[in-house]
């Protein structure tokens, strides 16, 4: 029997895992990487279809996948089955948990957003008092951040914005189209700076882990791969503490196998890297894993028109394309209601404009759809979450999943922080849109629930005191060396940023040091 | 072909596939030839050549006649009502009732939760009870002027994801919603289109199962540990 001993394992194929395999087999390190889930192919799994031809006419089968608001009747066989992979949290404390099992895991699929933390973020709690800082500053990640931009190809202007920290751009020169300099110039009084958007712009469009770093680590003939086997448990050796086994469960046919390594390298998504290590009842002599669970609060905004690009008169030159408002609340002032802030995406549209946003039916909504089409312009929020010990995860032990392993249950909601953020946000958008003469045709004020953003983070958080976190500065596990998490699950506080170029980053930083500490005989 | 050719055939597609694959696959034995079917002719024999048919998509209710399940009959007939207000035929595309929405939303709402049954199933017991209360008649029978007493007070402009949390008001606003998405994803709105010149608008995109669970039947329940 086959019983090899693998140099490192590393569990989950998306962008932290991606990013591991790169680094470390371009060092000369052989690694294995299991992916819970099958690997997906267009041309195999997909077909371009009219939606009169599926059976619930592109309405969501209903009851499934309620918590995946992203979902829809073409795309629902590419997230996680609730009901094969279940949760649980308490009534009137929902969570929506997105989850991608596919070979490249979310990096398939999210919004190209691309964003550096600041010293805002890093050292927060120098700033306002509240959490903890991270064990790192932004020089520290730098370096990293540049290489990482380097690969994915990240769009964007410099723009000499502390809370907005520049990097290693593909430069943007396109010019603002006549809406957005509207808003421009009503903005900047009320002292909010607009920018252009940041966003990888990859190869052919994708900027995954499966076109941009998995290829390379194939190349150097180090990386074996083995889709669709989900990890149960992580062993431990009593005399070492260092993590040695991992067990896991081939998804198909629910054949048990395990594989032993010298290393393992966790990078499985933030709640499910926890949940492993929580069913494992390893790596936790802090107290604190699970808890800290952040994200980022989204669904607040508002939908305008722009009234000069009704009836058809939206020319290309008026309407289009897109700004980034960066957080400017609490850096040289303090807010009222709440700490930290929040970002505004802003888009223009061309394209029509949302029947919702106008209290009318029949030939009456016709005849608005058809004057609005083309003058859609939108404000939406990305406003930090504040990382709490009471929100946290734990072993659900009444639930178990298709494997027989036991569920998270998720205790988590949001406070008067984050409510009275998104009040501001909305607040201030229909402020600055009236005063670049857009008419507001809808508003809201209620976050999504907690998880929608896709930006689960925290749980395994980062620090220089084993007494009060999980992992090291290297995403180190401080009980066990041979461990690292290197996911969302190790960030400290979740900032208003898309969280996937910090956590490429780190990614990309842990594994050199993983692969350095190898070479020196300390691993 | 000769075994010769087929041997050689073999050996390049192994040699293509180990490659595409980086190596990583270590060689793998052929597995035993599956025992023959009985009878005269092997049941795959040709079928490698087949063509794939040239069927179109096509939505048998655009077609057939469908039995109504969920709705009561009076439930029903305001529904049919409301579709001819909220989405009334065009000069060149099809209203609601064209295109079959109340049928297909008596089949969608049957088969939906509980509390989204109950939304329409209590909406539309207003919209009746209301319209007896008002006017003396069915809400079926209602003139349009006299719906619109009825619908307006409860329309509200709202965002994505955020429906109003009135429970007639949401009903109101979702079923607006519902009946121009069931018209817009209709085989009889997609023929409109085409026959305009236009492309369909409904396209996309549609992923089948990839590497469904062989033992579904174990692996979809909602699994509660055993004690």
């Amino acid at each position: 029997m086959a019983d090899e001993t693998v140099d490192v394992l590393i569990i989950g194929s998306g962008h932290s895992g991606g990013m591991a395999a790169k680094i470390l087999t371009e060092k000369g390190i052989s690694c294995l990487m299991l992916n819970a889930g099958p690997v997906a192919d267009i041309h195999r799994d997909a077909e371009l279809k009219p939606a009169y031809s599926l059976p619930y006419r592109g309405f969501n089968k209903p009851g499934q996948l309620k918590h995946v608001f992203q979902s829809n009747e073409f795309n629902a066989n590419t997230w996680v089955d609730e009901k094969e992979v279940p949760y649980t949290y308490d009534e009137g404390k929902p969570y929506n948990w997105v989850r991608v099992r596919l070979f490249g895991g979310r990096s398939l699929f999210w919004s190209r957003q691309s964003f550096r933390l600041s010293d805002f973020e890093f050292k927060s709690k120098s700033h306002d008092g509240f959490g903890e800082d991270w064990p790192i500053s932004l020089a520290d990640m730098d370096p990293y951040y540049s290489r990482v931009e380097a690969i994915f190809r990240v769009s964007g202007e410099a723009n000499g914005i502390a809370q907005y920290p520049d990097g290693n751009f593909v430069p943007d020169t396109s010019p603002w189209s006549g809406c957005m300099q509207r808003l421009i110039n009503a903005a900047k009084p009320m002292g909010v700076p607009v920018t252009k958007a940041r966003s990888s712009m990859g190869v052919d469009g994708l900027a995954s882990s499966v076109n941009l770093l998995l290829p390379d680590a194939f190349k150097t003939g180090k990386l074996k791969a083995i889709p669709n086997v989900v990890v149960r448990e992580l062993g431990i050796d009593k005399n070492t503490g260092h993590v040695n086994r991992a067990y896991f469960v081939d998804r198909l046919t629910g054949r048990e196998m395990s594989v032993k390594a010298r290393v393992i390298v966790l990078a499985a998504g933030t709640l499910e890297s926890t949940r492993l290590l929580l069913n494992s009842k390893i790596a936790n002599s802090s107290g604190v894993m699970g808890h800290y669970l952040m994200d980022q609060i989204y669904g607040a905004g508002i939908n305008c028109s722009v009234p000069e690009a009704r009836d058809g008169k939206g020319t290309p030159g008026l309407m289009g394309g897109g700004a980034l408002i960066p957080r400017f609340r609490n850096i040289d002032t303090r807010a009222k209601g709440f700490l930290r802030g929040y970002a505004l995406n802003v888009f223009s549209s061309t394209g029509p404009v949302g029947a919702h946003n106008f209290a009318a039916y029949g030939a009456e909504l016709e005849h608005k759809l058809a004057s609005y089409h083309g003058s859609g312009f939108s404000f939406g929020i990305m406003g930090e979450v504040l990382g709490r010990y009471e929100n946290h995860v734990s072993i659900d032990k009444d639930v178990v999943d298709a494997w027989g392993i036991p569920a998270l249950k998720i205790d988590t909601k949001y406070t008067d922080n984050e409510f009275n953020m998104a009040r501001d946000a909305v607040d201030t958008s229909i402020a600055m849109a009236e005063a670049a003469g857009f008419e507001v045709l809808s508003k809201n004020y209620d976050p999504n629930p907690p998880g929608y953003s896709i930006h689960e983070l925290g749980t395994c958080r980062m620090g220089n005191d084993p007494k009060t976190s999980v992992l090291n500065k290297w995403n180190q596990s401080h009980d066990a060396k041979n461990l690292f998490v290197i996911d969302g699950s190790g960030f400290t506080s979740a900032g208003w940023q898309n969280p996937t170029m910090t956590i490429l980053a780190l990614a990309m930083r842990s594994s050199e040091y993983l692969a350095e500490q190898m070479r020196q005989g300390n691993v | 072909m000769q075994r010769r050719d087929f041997m050689k055939a073999m050996m390049a597609a192994t040699v293509t596939a180990r490659a595409a694959m980086g190596e990583q696959a270590a060689p793998v034995k052929p597995p035993a030839p599956a025992m023959p079917a009985p009878g005269p002719v092997p049941w795959t024999r040709g079928l490698s050549a087949v063509q794939p048919l040239p069927i179109s998509p096509l939505a048998a209710d655009s077609i057939a006649g469908v039995e109504t399940q969920f709705f009561s009959d009076r439930q029903l007939a305001s529904l049919r009502h409301l579709c001819e207000l909220m989405m009334p035929a065009g000069n060149a595309t099809p209203g609601a009732i064209e295109a079959g929405v109340p049928e297909f939303l008596d089949f969608l709402l049957g088969v939906s939760p509980k509390d989204r049954q109950e939304s329409y199933t209590r909406g539309l017991d207003r919209l009746e009870s209301e319209a007896r209360q008002k006017f003396g008649i069915s809400f079926a029978d209602t003139k349009a002027a006299q719906a619109d007493q009825l619908i307006r007070p409860w329309l509200r402009s709202w965002m994505s994801d955020h429906p109003p949390s009135d429970p007639h008001e949401y009903f109101i606003n979702i079923a607006n919603s519902d009946i121009r998405t069931a018209t817009h994803n209709s085989q009889q709105w997609a023929e409109a289109e085409v026959a305009r010149g236009l492309h369909a608008p409904d396209m996309d995109v549609y992923w089948y199962p990839i590497d469904p669970l062989l033992h579904s039947e174990e692996g979809h329940a909602l699994k509660r540990r055993s004690n």
